[in-house]
């Protein structure tokens, strides 16, 4: 299983798609949009270092997304999938190992875009609110992998793609990641309140606050989680019964 | 007792409304390499589903090496070149032969993998870059990697050129020389009759023949087809094309 592990964040990282989308894409808006609204404080937070969370999420999300979904439908299309079930990895190995895989390749995206913000705009945090922030950004896109493999199993080829597009486009705005929950109107902002984007933006933006990431993110995050776990499961079966 | 390789009994399964699979019990004894001849569609895929535990048969029983499918893949004892099976985007051909070997718990060295399937050069190559024999070829090797008693090859030359068809055979026969068990599908009799010891032949989801290749060559080849002019002219006849 370490090598198929192996082999899935390799084949990624070969594909210049995700470097595009994942890392170039983020850091581009982060610079983009932080020096059109540098000055202004956001949410109490300098807005060089609230946008450096957002866009970390957001990033982290888009490699952890495009690992799972259309990577997934395009195996299921191609019978790689099948052919793995002739060989003594067993599924849950194989469903496992992507998951890992995703959340390894959100990794990047944070890293990258911590460095931007150290380097563009001196963002400074301490080395143990470094630590905590990428870690938990990187660790709390898990329910995104859920939803990728989710998409993966019930959508074919083209449409994965769209859907997954569109989740990354979705839950990242109405989530408070393009701009603050407090200028949305106030249905969609109870919704985004809970949505994942939003408390996986909420663990970082406190981290860079210098106060402890709160535990009602981290269970709103789990029972997401838990939630996507339970539909990939039953999307997998589906999937399972039709690609035989 | 040592149990057969494969033994199938009274198999049924449908798809919806298709029956593709109806009432197929087949027996194939250790290190016997047997073709299973049908057109499209006679039910010769679903039954190697079922041999795999890809697919839960309706009614019936699949035992391979004495165990149930998926414990026999589990265990290594059987693995397959699949129709549609495709390759793992995005990796060179030794990686991912590589790491299908390494599932196994008693595979072949890789080299010897490589070159059975005749993949030495390409070992660097982009499962994404190959042509469609190559891509064949890579899944022959996946399917021998683990050095499985059993190879199951569901049509396993198509879209080969000529000449990587006379290479996979040789390659095959190896193989089923030293002793595997080998039981693959196609629908040309001439591949059937060249590789296989015994020929099974499968139509609308059962078996209506079951022989030496050169007791069904020669049942299938006398077949006569007649027909009375009605008293019409029999000029022109000669242009048929010849038996």
């Amino acid at each position: 299983m370490i090598t198929y592990l192996r082999l899935e964040v390799l084949r990624v990282i070969r594909n210049s798609r995700y470097l595009f989308l994942s890392l170039v894409t983020p850091v581009g808006f982060y610079l983009l949009f932080s020096s059109l609204f540098g000055s202004q404080p956001a949410e109490g937070l300098k807005q060089s270092v609230q946008l450096m969370v957002s866009m970390a999420a957001y990033g982290a999300i888009g490699a952890v997304l495009f690992a799972t979904g259309p990577r997934v439908a395009a195996e299921r299309g191609s019978g790689w999938l099948r052919q793995l079930r002739t060989t003594p990895l067993p599924a849950g190995k194989v469903i496992a190992a992507k998951v890992l895989a995703a959340m390894a390749l959100g990794f990047p995206a944070v890293v990258l875009m911590s460095l931007t913000a150290a380097l563009a705009h001196s963002v400074r945090l301490t080395a143990g609110e470094w630590a905590a922030f990428i870690a938990l950004t990187t660790l709390g896109t898990a329910p995104f992998a859920m939803l990728g493999l989710m998409i993966g199993y019930l959508a074919d080829g083209d449409s994965s793609y769209s859907l997954t597009l569109a989740a990354w486009f979705v839950l990242p705005a109405i989530g408070g990641l393009w701009m603050p929950l407090s200028i949305l109107p106030k249905a969609l902002r109870t919704i985004g309140h809970v949505l994942p984007t939003n408390r996986l933006g909420d663990l970082g933006w406190r981290i860079a606050a210098g106060h402890a990431p709160s535990a009602s993110s981290g269970l709103i995050l789990a029972g997401w989680t838990a939630a996507l776990a339970v539909l990939a499961a039953w999307s997998y079966r589906r999937a399972s019964v039709r690609d035989s | 007792m040592t149990p057969n390789a494969i033994e199938i009994h009274d198999l049924h399964r449908s798809f919806g409304a298709v029956r593709a699979v109806e009432g197929l019990s087949l027996t194939i004894g250790k290190g016997e390499s047997v073709a299973v001849l049908g057109p499209n569609g006679a039910g010769k895929s679903a039954t190697i589903a079922m041999l795999l535990g890809l697919l839960a048969p309706d009614a019936g029983s699949v035992a391979v090496w004495g165990m149930p499918p998926g414990e026999a893949v589990a265990r290594g004892h059987i693995a397959a070149m699949l129709q549609e099976g495709g390759l793992m985007p995005g990796v060179k051909v030794a990686e991912l032969v590589g790491f299908v070997r390494g599932l196994y718990p008693d595979p072949l060295p890789l080299d010897r993998v490589l070159e059975a399937a005749g993949l030495t050069a390409l070992a660097g190559r982009h499962v994404d870059k190959l042509s469609g024999g190559q891509t064949q070829r890579v899944r022959f090797a996946l399917a021998l990697a683990g050095n499985p008693s059993i190879l199951v090859l569901d049509e396993p030359t198509a879209g080969m050129d000529v000449e990587s068809r006379r290479a996979f055979w040789t390659s095959m026969r190896a193989e089923a020389a030293a002793g595997r068990t080998v039981l693959f599908a196609t629908h040309y009799l001439e591949e059937a009759d060249d590789n296989a010891g015994r020929i099974v032949v499968v139509d609308r989801g059962r078996i209506v023949a079951d022989g030496p290749a050169t007791e069904i060559k020669a049942a299938a080849g006398g077949r006569t087809i007649r027909f009375s002019l009605a008293g019409g002219p029999s000029a022109g006849l000669e242009a048929l094309p010849p038996a």
